[in-house]
């Protein structure tokens, strides 16, 4: 009888536990910066982060950086996003292709491609263009890969029910592929488009002039810590921002298919 | 298209059409003629058609190995990845069984938990590298903790996953016959557990291949970062390729070895 | 209110005793809730197999996995021998499930090992248990195979042998046949009544099919659709095992049509209901309700 009341509590519970931990989180932060003497420039206090973060918006400081991350993000994505559905759609036509190539591919997706990074930077040089060539190239093969997964594994049923239809080649293509591959390659472009931000705040991190990932760097060298820590809240806030737009997408594509 | 070429040359094949239908009847061998190709187009453009300052064709870089490993410190930046790599796989595959367990056995527990690891998982890790530098040094140590932290979550996810997808079906039918809880857990569970865990055991080591270099790579002042930036420095990308071109060959392997595992233990998977 | 049970000189000899029992998936107002089982009373007599037939979602099901202890009944109450069953009894019941409930990762062997384990045999006894079993259906060729690499219909037969080797003297069987094809059904059905007019056990089958449940029980239990309780019970005077002959004789088909008459409107009435019923069973099962 009382099973509705007990699955309520059980979820309040679950939300309690949830914001006792981030509570606790931020206390013991709080507590180590103030109480406990934790030096100042390995953490520092979260209120002095928080007017950083401030401070770095209300400026506009980081407009500059977050321009050239998206600057960034939004070529390497859009090459991958391209190269990567008409070439994995080229493959998935011919099922030879796709047993010569898709392995190939999973292989190579497999190695840190990041590990090539001093070879873009030697080619590319320190700026945003290698930064743009990896995230390409990182990002291009989950939206290949699943290009070719979403086109190959289209119900047989679907095109034979088309064609005794009388469905032309543009009809089977626009009315039965497409629907029927959407969902795995928006997949794909989701996970593209995340690991295309990771590789290119990763490499801003390593070897860059700048952006969000350089900014970071540039204050960690010069132990600014509490602005650093700002920056990484503000890169983080960011990240999610995104993410979950494209997530958002995402869902939204595959319900209007 | 395979099939109708077949059919078309089988009278008389003369010695192309004998080699077309052996590649189409072994994709793999087409493969490995892709991949092949691909390193002629290299060597022919690195050698006729890009300045020798930013690329080595590949037949310098397989014979330069000799030389990067005869750099004074290169083998035992090597040694030193490898050995971050295996503790901080280690590491992150005792975290990953033991939280995942716990999270994903208990139903509060993974109602609670779960949005925080989601969460925590979901943090561009790269953002808070120079954090770990800072707290952990320029050595292993940092390299390790990068490495777990980027290992530990996808482990994480699988052994959850693969505690909780079980059929339900399976577990009335055990009731049904009597398995006591314990039974249940090493009859059932476990066994059910073992195919996802080790593929969360391959994302894992992708994770902690991505944590270890790009810490190794952050750090330009000792480690595979310091030669690497060396070599960028001096122009000499025939020893950038070669060093580039081992740490790919270890991850290949370390890759290849926990996909075995994986293969291995999921055989009863049709 | 229908009470469908045996005078009171058999009723000592009831296998199974089921009395005024409803089920209620969810609780009352709840979206999900849904009134399975309706005050049902029913003896199942010892060494006799009963067909439960009914519309899907009419109830069947619940009141089989009620009798085996799976589901605690909402209300009502289920006893076997004198014991009131109040949770899984391994040692007097086993059950067949419709779907494959094999453990996959094991092969057919140690699945019916595994079957033993849990129910407690000693292991000296296992291995002899387990090739008899095995032999009786008919698989003992396929011993270390993988369930994932037999078909569905030796897969059933190897989910029988495993139910025979716990040697319990009532077999619960849940539509065992409902995935397969229909030939395969027919053999599988022939072979099931060779099998157990030999065993003497007692068996409550769950079946949708019409032809099955005449082919094979003593009694056909009719259910009316949601909430399901039962509406007839219907007597099979043939002896077993019964021969592929009985199929095609007029008495089979003047049973199989009463049956039908009996059916025809509850199926179309449960028709119109929605398809929820499965649902809320899947989650309860999930949920571990069950």
């Amino acid at each position: 009888m009382s099973a509705p009341r007990d699955r309520f509590k059980g979820g309040l519970a679950s939300r309690l536990v949830q914001v006792g931990f981030l509570v606790a989180i931020s206390v013991l932060w709080y507590l180590a910066t103030t109480r406990w003497g934790v030096n100042k420039l390995l953490l520092p206090n979260p209120l002095n982060v928080w007017d950083q973060l401030v401070d770095v918006i209300a400026k506009g400081e980081y407009l500059n950086d977050l321009r050239i991350t998206l600057t960034e993000l939004a070529f390497a994505f859009a090459i991958s996003m391209v190269s990567g559905t008409l070439i994995g759609f080229a493959i998935s036509r011919s099922p030879y292709f796709t047993k010569v190539f898709e392995p190939l591919f999973a292989g190579i997706y497999s190695i840190p491609i990041i590990l090539f990074l001093p070879l873009y930077v030697l080619f590319f040089g320190l700026g945003p263009a290698s930064k743009i060539a990896l995230g390409t190239t990182i990002s291009f093969f989950p939206v290949v890969l699943s290009t070719i997964a979403g086109f190959s594994n289209v119900d047989r049923v679907l095109v034979t029910a088309a064609k005794s239809m009388g469905a032309s080649d543009y009809q089977l293509f626009r009315y039965v592929l497409v629907p029927a591959a959407l969902p795995v390659i928006l997949t794909g472009l989701r996970m593209g488009f995340t690991v295309a931000l990771l590789s290119i705040i990763g490499s801003e991190t390593i070897a860059s002039l700048g952006g969000l990932g350089h900014r970071i760097v540039n204050l960690a060298e010069n132990m600014d810590m509490a602005r650093m820590f700002a920056y990484i809240v503000f890169a983080i806030a960011i990240a999610a921002f995104l993410n979950t737009t494209v997530s958002v997408l995402e869902a939204r594509g595959k319900r209007q298919r | 298209m395979s099939a109708t070429t077949q059919q078309i040359s089988a009278p008389s094949p003369g010695i192309v059409l004998r080699l077309k239908r052996y590649m189409l009847r072994h994709p793999g061998v087409a493969r490995l003629g892709v991949v092949l190709l691909l390193f002629v187009a290299w060597e022919i453009a690195a050698r006729w058609f890009v300045d020798p300052m930013f690329l080595a064709p590949p037949s310098k870089v397989l014979f330069a190995f000799d030389d990067v490993l005869a750099t004074r410190g290169v083998p035992a930046a090597l040694r030193l990845t490898f050995f971050e790599l295996a503790i901080a796989f280690s590491i992150a595959v005792v975290i990953g069984v033991v939280v995942g367990l716990a999270v994903g056995l208990s139903k509060f527990g993974n109602r609670s938990f779960m949005p925080i690891i989601l969460l925590l998982y979901g943090i561009p890790q790269i953002t808070i590298l120079p954090i770990f530098i800072l707290y952990f040094g320029i050595g292993a140590a940092s390299k390790i903790a990068f490495g777990v932290t980027h290992g530990m979550f996808p482990i994480m996810m699988a052994v959850v996953a693969g505690v909780q997808n079980i059929k339900p079906i399976l577990m009335v039918s055990a009731r049904s016959m009597g398995a006591s809880r314990w039974q249940i857990l090493r009859y059932v569970i476990y066994p059910h557990m073992i195919p996802s865990f080790f593929s969360g055991m391959r994302l894992g080591m992708t994770g902690v291949l991505l944590g270890v270099l790009l810490a190794e790579l952050y750090v330009s002042t000792a480690g595979i970062g310091y030669f690497t930036s060396v070599f960028t420095q001096n122009f000499d990308p025939t020893k950038l390729l070669g060093l580039v071109a081992m740490l790919a060959a270890m991850a290949i392997v370390l890759n290849e070895v926990v996909r075995r595992a994986e293969v291995h233990f999921a055989r009863w998977r049709d | 209110m229908t009470t469908i049970a045996t005078p009171d000189a058999a009723k000592a000899d009831a296998a199974i005793r089921v009395r005024n029992v409803s089920h209620h998936f969810g609780e009352e107002g709840e979206a999900r809730h849904v009134r399975a089982l309706l005050d049902t009373s029913l003896d199942v007599e010892r060494g006799e197999l009963l067909c439960l037939i009914g519309p899907s979602g009419c109830g069947k099901s619940t009141l089989l996995n009620v009798m085996g202890g799976l589901f605690e009944p909402t209300t009502g109450t289920v006893t076997v021998g004198d014991k009131p069953v109040r949770g899984p009894m391994p040692h007097d019941i086993a059950f067949i499930f419709q779907e494959n409930a094999l453990f996959p990762w094991n092969t057919i062997f140690e699945n019916i090992m595994l079957g033993m384990t849990f129910q407690g045999v000693p292991k000296s006894e296992r291995e002899d248990r387990a090739r008899r079993a095995l032999e009786a259906v008919g698989l003992d060729e396929f011993a270390d195979h993988y369930p994932s690499q037999l078909s569905g219909g030796m897969r059933q037969r190897a989910a029988l042998a495993r139910a025979l080797s716990l040697e319990t003297s009532i077999l619960l069987m849940d539509e065992p046949f409902g995935a397969l094809d229909e030939q395969t059904r027919m053999v599988l059905g022939e072979d099931l009544s060779v099998l157990l007019s030999r065993s003497k056990k007692t068996i409550v089958f769950v079946t949708h099919s019409l032809g099955e449940a005449v082919f094979l029980a003593d009694r056909v239990a009719v259910f009316s659709a949601r909430p399901g309780t039962i509406k007839e019970v219907i007597e099979i005077d043939e002896p077993h095992p019964r021969k592929p002959e009985f199929m095609t004789s007029a008495k089979f088909h003047t049973l199989r049509d009463r049956l039908y008459e009996l059916l025809h409107d509850e199926i179309r009435k449960s028709m119109s209901q929605s398809a929820k019923p499965k649902r809320a069973y899947e989650d309860a099962v999930a949920k571990g309700e069950a």
